[in-house]
């Protein structure tokens, strides 16, 4: 059907208006202005159409160039020829040696990170000082030469080597003196580089000077045996051990090597076959020796004289003339006590002296051989040589330079400028010379006096060999290459000498393929390198054999009486003792910044060297810890803050040596005040006594110290024995009396999974001597960074690791020990003190009381056992240190590394390379603490499973277990019930700090047992 | 409205002759409505330089880092949760006053919940910015939200107080913030009915639009009554979950039970202080003397006397405690607070919590405005020393006595807290320019049967008991904005 309905739109259409029909012609009702837009103001408006398209390009074009500012390039160059034995990420270890001792360097793409004990060293198998550990990071030092000097202007090699010739040809030619002023040498091509440069120079002379000396010693085993030698401690081998002020744990002669000897007697494999040596220390100042002391008791450098008389006098049976009771009656009847000890311990016994004065070792040598110590407990035979300074002969050195009679002074690694005790002598003499060379690699104080600087190699850069002990040869090999425009000293000499050999490591070749290497059963090129590989031959030493003391002693006895009595201070004067700190020792790498925080083991203090006064003296002077006072001996005077130590003899000071440096380079600059003036030479040696007087200068100095409180008020983080206790029960005082307690029983939680490793650890309290290596080594291994005095101050440190220590006392009869804070207050005397060393670190709780609080799980628990950070996940509050009852935590308060504030010395993109890759820096905000070297973990894992084999007990060592000399620190798998670190937990000596919080830390401490003997009446 | 009048034994709450609602409005909008006062303007400027400290300090810590602060290896808060927790603290009251008065029919809260909820919401600002700045990495702080992220699974942990304290405190800020808002919008009419030009366009934005139709008004009441519902239990959470930050950690004299409600009582306590402190001020130089009477005073009072007291009770049940539990480190811990080296913060601590408030037992102590507005400061000054004695005298002393140490503030510290009160200040200064002070819509509602008048009225009526009468003249006396010799007339 058609549809023929019609449809409008509107009225307008059905009407058809006329309007409707015009407008309806066009497409559209409205008319568009396209021609005008195409044509007239479209075009020509402000921004047309068209132009947006430009304006466009332009906009975008021009933010671009805008944004293209210059980013600072920083190129990395891959290795395009791969070094055949480099590895990205895979750590290579080279054999050297650092003094003496074996080590093994470890390096990184090219460069040494750090450096590790020698497992097979003689001293400490595999264990190094915090001085080794540190020594890395002076090979980054920035202030260390860049060129060799020339009347105090960098010069070529080559203008150096022309003038040095031609003036040692000037010289030679009119007969004058050469000399030639070094530190110990034991290394047998230096000594036969300089035996060269001798011959070449007839007039030339070797002087051996050490800051720190031991020509007592030498000298004494010279006048007793007729050997001059420094003899060769078996500190193992005695079973009772007395030492009079000798820090042979520390500073004196060996430590590392005395450590582990000493601790063999002392540790839980010993104590588990019931024995214990015994150790007496008599002393002024308190030594780390001494607070490891089973007794001690302190004397005055007056009285030691005396005191070694008395014994002498007790164990021979007869009476020296002119021999007096000592006024300190408990000290007199000790000695009595100590003389039977050591009679019955004959053979087992040995008696050793700080003193450098000849007649006091002499006595003591005496009483050696009534004790039967040689051949068994000191070897004459297979002597040390790692000190053979002469005082005398560099006393007369400088007497030498002021006659003007000598032309050419040449120093090696010595720098008399600062530490010879008449310093401003020396430098008035050596005005006269006229040719001063240093090979110092610093423009150290001497350098700053020398006309010519020939910048030595850092031992990293070296080539050389060293023979510490007799019978024992190392190898120095460089781990990079030199990393400034320095030379080796043996090569400068060698070209000076005109030798036909000039290159040292040929010269070194020669050396050893002349005799050496057959020492070894070694040959040729296979034998160099396998010598290389090792670091060490050690040939059989010779049988120690038995001497006899046989002289007259009148003569001696009437020295050491005379010399003690002229110590004896007057009203309002004091004894002053000079010493060596455990950390800075004789104040060559002063510029060391891990070096200058490490806490001093027995102080605590950092960045700094003080006047330690008793504590009674420290009350009745009214005086307060950090006040400044001046002190004044043999003409000299220092200002130093005062320390109030407890366990100093009263009537005595103590100040530590090798601070006061005024050209070591910025970390070492001002720290501290020089107390090598104080010294004073006496009888042929070099004396570290004196009588001196002291103000209070009104000025305060607080002492940066890590620990301001030091009784552990009667807390059980202490758990100490004595040594009868424990033969009775191993258990005793270690809380575990009716078997290890299990706090666990009636937890609520569920303990976490640890399907395969449980990382866990034990430290035995009684091998740990608290010497502060583990802290240094810690630091190269995680790369924590140093703070700086203030920061210290501000009790800010970053060590992951650090050494409680704590003191208690004895009073007069009784025989529990008093901890308490408000006890002590009480005391009047604080002689007799016993000491404890407690490392403490990130106790990695099974229920760990940080996990928990933590708002943004940046730190958690790992399968392993493991307390782990996470540093990018971290906002720090700061929750879970405060929640820490162990206070290991550390907060980056500041942006250490990069923040010109703190310049730390670590602000250098140079001395960054010391870092170690495999961890982690940590930006400022972030909370850090031990890792229990988890990088070392999954690298040993790694390891095993590349070589398809589970992980071996003992494989993945802590930075801090490496580096211990006395093995303090065991570290392994629980799950492992074989493993070494199951078997240390399951002794009855071991406890858990602060377990009774069933926080279920995963350190055991072991009970520190004290070998008491009822020494006082 | 008139037919319900309050028993005559009541104590007027808003006092003068002759008020009509017209003049409450003016009264209260006085300062809304006219150029700001010398007075007003000494202490704008006081504050706007304590706030520019804030900046400063903050500035610098933010730059450098919070080593910029006195704290150290044993001691990891200080002055920044100290701060904290007092301004949280602070900030309880304005909801105790708005919400649980509210439900318990409390009248006399009408005049004062205003400015206590304004003072609140400062207060949690406060309190807030020392979240943030106490952080070693604030630009980071959003890892403390529950936020979805690339990590797979990678939440907050739940277990932490810290996030307890994150939802506690934005909870707390948001519900107040509603519910002081929600009070506003009446008060925000008027004064949008009473303003011209630009600033009517402002407030009638400000009101949403406000009718004042019975509807609206009927709504407005559930609101309140259903915010003032939700913010009760907020008045004892927040202050305990605070708590927990220190009461489920391990440190000695952290690790409490009593902490909770200890930590509530003492919010309440600070926080009436606080207000007691600022309206004796404000009061005087806005002239609200007969909306804020002496009885709102003296009821304030009696609050702060009483948690007073039950915060003394915590005091010394934490010492029986330390004592009988035995354990050696609590019993240090408390030991320490008086043989300890802090053993002065201690003593400021307990003398101004306790011993100061327990003058007011006293009426006269009451009723006296210097001696109340200054015993309103030592509680202020008490409650911050209680939060540092138990945040550092715990912390410095806990269990190894090798990491020992002594917290000593440094002028950031100082400048950070200092600054913090500035931005208050600023704050409430401003508030008291633009916003109304005192609830207008609410004050209203007393004015037919709690007020001065309205009980002269009664009086006047006769059917009284006279010793009724006479019982409510004698409570007059203490009353200041009351012209006494009327009544001794009659």
């Amino acid at each position: 059907m058609d549809n023929n309905k019609k449809y409008w739109k509107g009225l307008e259409e059905l009407d058809r208006t006329p309007e409707f029909v015009e407008k309806n012609k066009n497409e559209f009702a409205e008319p568009i202005p396209i021609e005008e837009i195409l044509s007239g103001d479209g075009l020509s408006a402000k921004t047309p159409r068209r132009d947006f398209l430009k304006a466009l390009g332009f906009g975008v074009g021009a933010v671009t160039l805008a944004a293209c500012q210059r980013v600072p390039v920083h190129k990395s160059i891959p290795y395009l020829i791969k070094p055949e034995e480099v590895t990205p990420g895979v750590a290579n270890y080279y054999s050297s040696t650092y003094e003496g001792q074996a080590i093994l360097v470890k390096t990184r793409e090219g460069r040494p990170i750090k450096v590790e004990g020698n497992p097979n060293d003689v001293f400490a198998k595999g264990g190094l000082s915090a001085q080794a550990q540190a020594s890395v990071l002076d090979l980054y030092d920035v202030t260390r030469l860049k060129d060799p000097k020339l009347n105090g202007s960098d010069a070529g090699w080559s203008e150096v080597d022309a003038f040095v010739i031609k003036e040692l040809a000037a010289i030679k030619a009119a007969g004058k003196n050469i000399r030639l002023v070094t530190s110990t040498i034991h290394s047998p091509s230096t000594l036969a580089v300089i035996a060269d440069f001798i011959k070449q120079y007839p007039t030339a002379k070797h002087i051996t000077y050490d800051a720190v000396s031991y020509t007592g010693i030498i000298q004494a085993n010279q006048n007793s045996f007729g050997k001059a030698v420094l003899p060769h401690y078996n500190f193992d081998k005695a079973d009772v051990i007395v030492s009079f002020g000798a820090d042979f744990l520390g500073t004196w002669i060996s430590g590392e090597e005395f450590t582990r000897q000493y601790v063999s007697n002392r540790n839980n494999k010993s104590l588990e076959s019931k024995k214990m040596s015994r150790h007496i220390q008599f002393e002024s100042g308190m030594s780390l020796t001494g607070t490891n002391a089973d007794n001690r008791f302190p004397i005055k450098p007056s009285e030691e004289g005396i005191a070694i008389i008395s014994l002498y006098n007790a164990i021979s049976g007869t009476t020296l003339p002119g021999s007096k009771k000592l006024a300190n009656k408990s000290v007199d009847n000790a000695i009595t006590i100590v003389a039977k000890e050591l009679v019955a311990a004959k053979g087992k016994a040995l008696v050793v002296a700080g003193s450098n004065d000849v007649a006091t070792q002499v006595l003591v040598n005496a009483i050696n051989s009534l004790l039967g110590s040689y051949g068994t407990t000191i070897d004459l035979d297979n002597p040390s040589k790692q000190y053979a300074g002469n005082d005398a002969e560099f006393v007369e050195f400088v007497h030498e330079l002021g006659r003007g009679e000598v032309a050419a002074a040449l120093f090696l690694n010595v720098n008399p400028a600062y530490d010879y005790f008449k310093g401003k002598e020396f430098k008035d003499a050596l005005s006269k010379v006229r040719l001063k060379l240093s090979f110092s690699d610093h423009d150290d104080e001497t350098a700053q006096l020398s006309n010519v600087v020939a910048p030595n190699h850092h031992y990293l850069e070296s080539w050389g060999d060293a023979n510490a002990v007799e019978g024992y040869y190392t190898v120095i090999q460089p781990t990079i290459n030199p990393v400034y425009n320095t030379r080796q000293a043996e090569h400068s000499l060698l070209v000076w000498a005109e030798n036909p050999v000039k290159d040292y490591y040929t010269y070194v070749r020669n050396t050893w393929n002349n005799g050496l290497l057959a020492k070894g059963g070694l040959s040729g090129q296979k034998g160099w390198e396998t010598l290389l590989q090792t670091g060490m031959i050690n040939t059989p030493a010779n049988t120690a054999g038995s001497y006899t003391f046989s002289r007259d002693l009148n003569a001696v006895a009437q020295t050491i009486l005379t010399h003690s009595a002229s110590l004896v201070a007057g009203d309002g004067k004091y004894e002053l003792q000079v010493y060596q700190s455990q950390a800075i020792g004789d104040g060559k790498r002063a510029n060391n910044p891990w070096l200058q925080e490490l806490p001093d083991p027995v102080s605590k203090v950092t960045w700094d060297n003080f006047a330690a006064i008793s504590v009674a003296d420290i009350k009745k002077l009214k005086l307060q810890e950090g006040d400044v006072i001046r002190v004044e001996a043999n003409g000299y005077t220092v200002d130093l803050p005062v320390l109030a130590q407890p366990g100093q003899a009263q009537g005595t000071i103590s100040i530590a040596v090798g601070y006061g440096r005024t050209n070591a380079g910025p970390v070492g600059d001002n720290v501290g005040k020089n107390a090598y003036p104080f010294y004073s030479f006496r009888n042929g040696t070099f004396q570290t006594t004196a009588i001196a007087s002291f103000t209070d200068t009104g000025i305060k100095s607080p002492l940066a110290q890590t620990q301001t409180h030091h009784s552990y008020e009667g807390r059980s983080v202490i758990r100490e024995a004595n040594f009868t206790e424990y033969k009775k029960n191993p258990a005793t005082h270690s809380g575990n009396e009716g078997g290890h307690k299990d706090y666990n029983k009636e937890s609520l939680w569920d303990d976490h999974d640890r399907p395969v490793y449980d990382w866990v650890m034990a430290i035995d309290l009684n091998a740990c001597t608290g010497c502060g290596a583990c802290v240094v080594a810690c630091n190269a291994e995680n790369n924590i960074p140093v703070v700086g005095k203030d920061e210290v101050r501000r009790r800010r440190e970053m060590h992951w690791i650090r050494i409680d220590r704590y003191y208690s006392y004895q009073e007069e009869g009784k025989s529990e020990s008093i901890t308490e804070e408000y006890e002590i207050d009480k005391l009047s005397n604080f002689d007799r003190v016993t000491v404890v060393h407690q490392p403490m670190l990130c106790q990695h709780c099974d229920h760990a009381p940080c996990e928990t609080v933590c708002p943004v799980l940046a730190t958690v628990h790992s399968s392993e056992g493991l307390n782990q950070m996470a540093y990018n996940r971290c906002v720090g509050t700061r929750y879970c240190a405060n929640n820490c009852p162990y206070k290991v935590r550390r907060f980056n308060w500041f942006n250490y590394w990069n923040d010109s504030r703190f310049d730390n010395y670590l602000n250098n993109e140079h001395t960054q390379l010391v870092l170690n890759p495999d961890v982690v820096t940590r930006f400022r905000g972030v909370m850090e603490k031990c890792s229990m070297c988890v990088q070392r973990i999954q690298a040993g894992k790694l390891k095993a499973k590349i070589d398809k084999r589970p992980l071996k007990d003992g494989e993945v060592k802590m930075a801090c277990q490496q580096t211990c000399s006395a093995n303090a620190i065991v570290f392994g798998n629980r799950n492992d019930p074989n493993s070494e670190v199951s078997k240390a937990l399951k002794s009855e000596r071991t406890y858990y700090v602060l377990e009774e919080l069933n926080v279920q830390p995963g350190i055991g401490y072991q009970v520190k047992v004290r070998n008491v003997s009822e020494l006082e009446a | 409205m008139a037919s319900h009048s309050e028993s005559i034994i009541r104590e007027p709450l808003i006092t003068g002759k002759n008020i009509t609602y017209g003049q409450i409005t003016d009264d209260i909008l006085r300062p809304v409505e006219n150029m700001p006062g010398k007075a007003w303007w000494i202490g704008f400027s006081v504050a706007s330089l304590g706030a520019l400290l804030w900046v400063v300090s903050i500035s610098y810590t933010f730059w450098f880092g919070i080593g910029s602060w006195g704290l150290n290896k044993t001691v990891g808060w200080a002055w920044d949760i100290t701060g904290f927790v007092w301004w949280v603290g602070i900030g309880h009251a304005g909801t105790l006053i708005s919400a649980v008065l509210l439900l318990f029919r409390q009248n006399w809260r009408n005049s004062i919940n205003r400015s206590a909820e304004a003072m609140t919401i400062f207060a949690v600002i406060c309190a807030a910015t020392y979240i943030g700045a106490h952080m070693g990495r604030p630009w980071m702080a959003l890892y403390s939200l529950p936020l979805p992220n690339q990590y797979g699974s990678l939440w907050v942990n739940f277990n932490s107080p810290l996030i307890w304290d994150v939802f506690a405190i934005s909870t707390y800020f948001s519900v107040s913030l509603v519910f002081w808002y929600t009070g506003l919008l009446p008060d925000m009419a008027s004064i949008r009915d009473r303003a011209t030009g630009l600033r009517r366009r402002i407030y009638s934005v400000a009101s949403f639009g406000w009718t004042g139709s019975v509807k609206t008004w009927q709504r407005f009441e559930t609101v309140s009554l259903i915010l003032a519902g939700l913010s009760t239990p907020l008045v004892l959470s927040v202050h305990t979950i605070v708590s927990m930050d220190f009461a489920t950690s391990l440190e000695p004299g952290w690790h409490t039970t009593i902490f909770p409600p200890y930590f509530v009582a003492g919010a309440i306590f600070s926080g009436f202080a606080m207000v007691q402190t600022l309206l004796l001020v404000t009061r005087k130089v806005l002239g609200l003397e007969n909306y804020i009477t002496m009885f709102h005073i003296e009821s304030m009072n009696k609050i702060i006397l009483v948690t007073g007291s039950v915060v003394g009770v915590a005091y010394i049940t934490e010492f029986f405690i330390a004592y009988y539990s035995g354990g050696e480190y609590e019993q240090y811990t408390f030991l320490n607070r008086f043989i300890g080296p802090y053993w002065w913060a201690a003593c400021m601590m307990y003398g101004c919590n306790v011993l100061m408030t327990q003058m007011m037992w006293s009426k006269k102590v009451r009723t006296n405005i210097p001696i109340s507005w200054v015993l309103s400061i030592i509680v202020n000054i008490g409650m911050w020393f209680e939060r540092f004695v138990i945040i550092v005298t715990s912390l410095h002393r806990d269990y190894l006595p090798s990491s020992w140490a002594m917290f000593y503030p440094t002028w950031v510290d100082v400048g950070v807290f200092v600054g913090s009160i500035g931005i208050f200040f600023t704050m409430f200064l401003l508030f008291i320019r633009v916003m109304p002070s005192v609830a207008i819509a609410e004050v209203k509602l007393l004015l037919k049967s709690a007020s001065e008048q309205a009980k002269k009225k009664q009086i006047a009526e006769g059917h009284l008991e006279p010793a009724h009468v006479e019982f409510y003249k004698d409570n007059l006396i203490k009353f200041d904005s009351i012209d006494h010799s009327e009544y001794e007339k009659a």
